[in-house]
């Protein structure tokens, strides 16, 4: 039995400027935190929700190096806090409603608070895409997930379906397979791309299938999902597959709308940054999934975190 | 085999600390074995963190042998943890508050114990106004990060008027009663069997939707 504690943070005194605001406390970010608080920047971390980001939503990690055994997304991300917090970091759980990125300081509004800061670290993450095709926002929370960790034991014996085949789509249906009667896979691809040691793992269990080659069109049902619909992408020829319920990892989309335009983004909306992670904006830099880049990892993510302060602290030396 | 790593049982000894108030928790179990499967798991959690504080009470009633008692604080089924701070019992946890659930019970317990029970601007006024029976569920599974989030909302809105009866629901424990209000994601609020919705709203917007269940 795990027990998980969000640990009150002793509330330091707020600076008047920070010398680095980091935004999003996942990998990149707590990364960044060590990294700049370590050189004695005062810092100050700002997530919405827990320690980890979207790594907290994984059962297990088994490809961050360090843990041979594997370890659980929300361990870890509350490793990387502590560790952060350790050298003088501090964080506090505010969701980030404004930015006003130019000039010397940078200020950023939250739903209870203002904050001023000489640098900042853009690192809040991607969100799951959510699907967009007939009956998805009806079903949106009843019987579609985009969360296998959270809903996954709503469906106990069930039929379910995953679309998509990378490693979060395979990873999670490895965690599926604890509660659920069956997985079909629909992938448009003629093969799953997720690592081929978790393919292996997955083809262990019974019950697994996937149709290669099909997108999705439509979920339907009254009120329950009974069924979804497939197309074959060269013949267009439509299948129904009968199921109880749909986890979707079909990619994701970076969490920018709170900048508002102010940050040049690429044309799939990531932060395009330099080679330094400086943006397009003097003072601030950008980390994790949420830069254009080709690997979005937890082990590329803290890679971004530190090179992200590495400039942050070169920028205020200067 | 302790479950609490020594860093965190010191961690909850400090927190502890700060209260100023008594907190009473009844613990309610069933002799019926398929629902208490767990309760032991309820028994290893309170075992773990009475010693912290001379501040937290336990009891432990057996539903069955304590009818009016259960009657009193309106527990309907059992496992169940009961802050009693008012008599009708409204601030529940109907399973184990297990994973991220344990954070919301342990803010529970500092909100009541230092009597502080913060809430966003203006929210205060239009709950403490509500003078008709509202029933919250809230429905979760312990690996949801999301879910606390609707739960101690909906805690805090009982914590300041006793009209609202709010009540966590552990989906996986009671499969029966989740899938008899259709819960398919979580976290999902029912309020008043009439209005319902998933994810964790902020406070403005949960109080919007217990308005919605109140009107006729």
């Amino acid at each position: 039995m795990l027990l998980n504690i969000n640990k009150n943070k002793e509330k330091n005194q707020k600076q008047a400027i920070y010398d680095t605001i980091i935004l999003g406390g996942g990998p990149a970010g707590l990364t960044a935190g060590l990294y700049t608080s370590r050189a004695r920047q005062s810092t100050l971390i700002i997530e919405n929700m827990i320690p980890g980001g979207q790594a907290a939503t994984t059962v297990m990690l088994e490809n961050y190096p360090g843990f041979p055994d594997g370890i659980g997304g929300p361990q870890l991300g509350a490793l990387m806090e502590s560790q952060a917090m350790k050298y003088g970091t501090e964080v506090v759980y505010e969701n980030i409603v404004d930015v006003n990125l130019d000039g010397d300081v940078k200020e950023i509004t939250t739903d209870n608070n203002k904050y001023k800061a000489r640098t900042i670290i853009l690192a809040t993450g991607a969100k799951p895409r959510k699907l967009n095709i007939p009956g998805a926002v009806k079903f949106d929370g009843k019987g579609i997930s985009y969360c296998a960790t959270c809903d996954g034991a709503l469906f106990a014996d069930k039929d379910v379906i995953i679309v998509g085949g990378g490693n979060s789509a395979v990873e999670e249906g490895i965690f599926l397979t604890r509660f659920v009667k069956s997985i079909t896979f629909v992938q448009d691809l003629p093969q799953l791309t997720a690592e081929k040691i978790l393919q292996e793992r997955l083809f262990t269990h019974k019950n697994i299938s996937v149709i290669y080659n099909n997108k999705l069109i439509s979920v339907d049902g009254e009120d329950r999902i009974s069924s979804l619909t497939v197309e074959k992408t060269d013949t267009k020829k439509t299948e129904i597959v009968p199921a109880d319920g749909i986890f979707v990892y079909i990619g994701y989309i970076p969490n920018t709308e709170y900048l508002k335009g102010s940050i040049e983004l690429n044309k799939m909306g990531y932060i395009k940054a330099d080679k330094d992670l400086h943006t397009s904006i003097s003072g601030v830099f950008a980390a994790g999934d949420i830069i254009e880049k080709t690997l979005r990892q937890v082990a590329t993510a803290v890679g971004d975190g530190a090179l992200a302060a590495f400039s942050a602290i070169k920028y205020l030396e200067k | 085999m302790p479950i609490l790593s020594n860093e965190d049982r010191d961690y909850l000894k400090n927190e502890f600390k700060k209260m100023t108030h008594k907190v009473n928790i009844a613990f309610f179990s069933t002799e019926e074995e398929a629902m208490c499967e767990h309760c032991d798991n309820i028994r290893a959690i309170i075992d773990e963190i009475k010693e912290l504080s001379n501040h937290l009470n336990f009891t432990e009633y057996n539903i069955e042998k304590n009818d009016e008692l259960a009657k009193k604080y309106n527990v309907e089924m059992a496992p169940a943890l009961v802050f009693t701070k008012h008599d009708n019992g409204n601030i529940k946890y109907y399973g184990v508050p297990s994973g991220y659930e344990f954070s919301s019970f342990i803010e529970d317990i500092m909100d009541l114990g230092t009597d502080n029970n913060e809430l966003d601007e203006g929210i205060e006024e239009i709950i403490k106004k509500i003078d008709k029976a509202v029933n919250i569920l809230v429905f979760v599974t312990p690996t949801c990060p999301y879910c606390p989030g609707a739960v101690r909302t909906a805690h805090k809105f009982a914590m300041l008027n006793d009209h609202i009866n709010a009540a966590m629901v552990e989906a996986y424990e009671f499969s029966a009663m989740a899938d008899k209000h259709g819960v398919q994601g979580v976290p999902r609020v029912v309020i008043n069997e009439k209005i319902s919705f998933e994810g964790s709203l902020p406070q403005s917007e949960f109080a919007e939707k217990i308005m919605l269940a109140l009107e006729d």
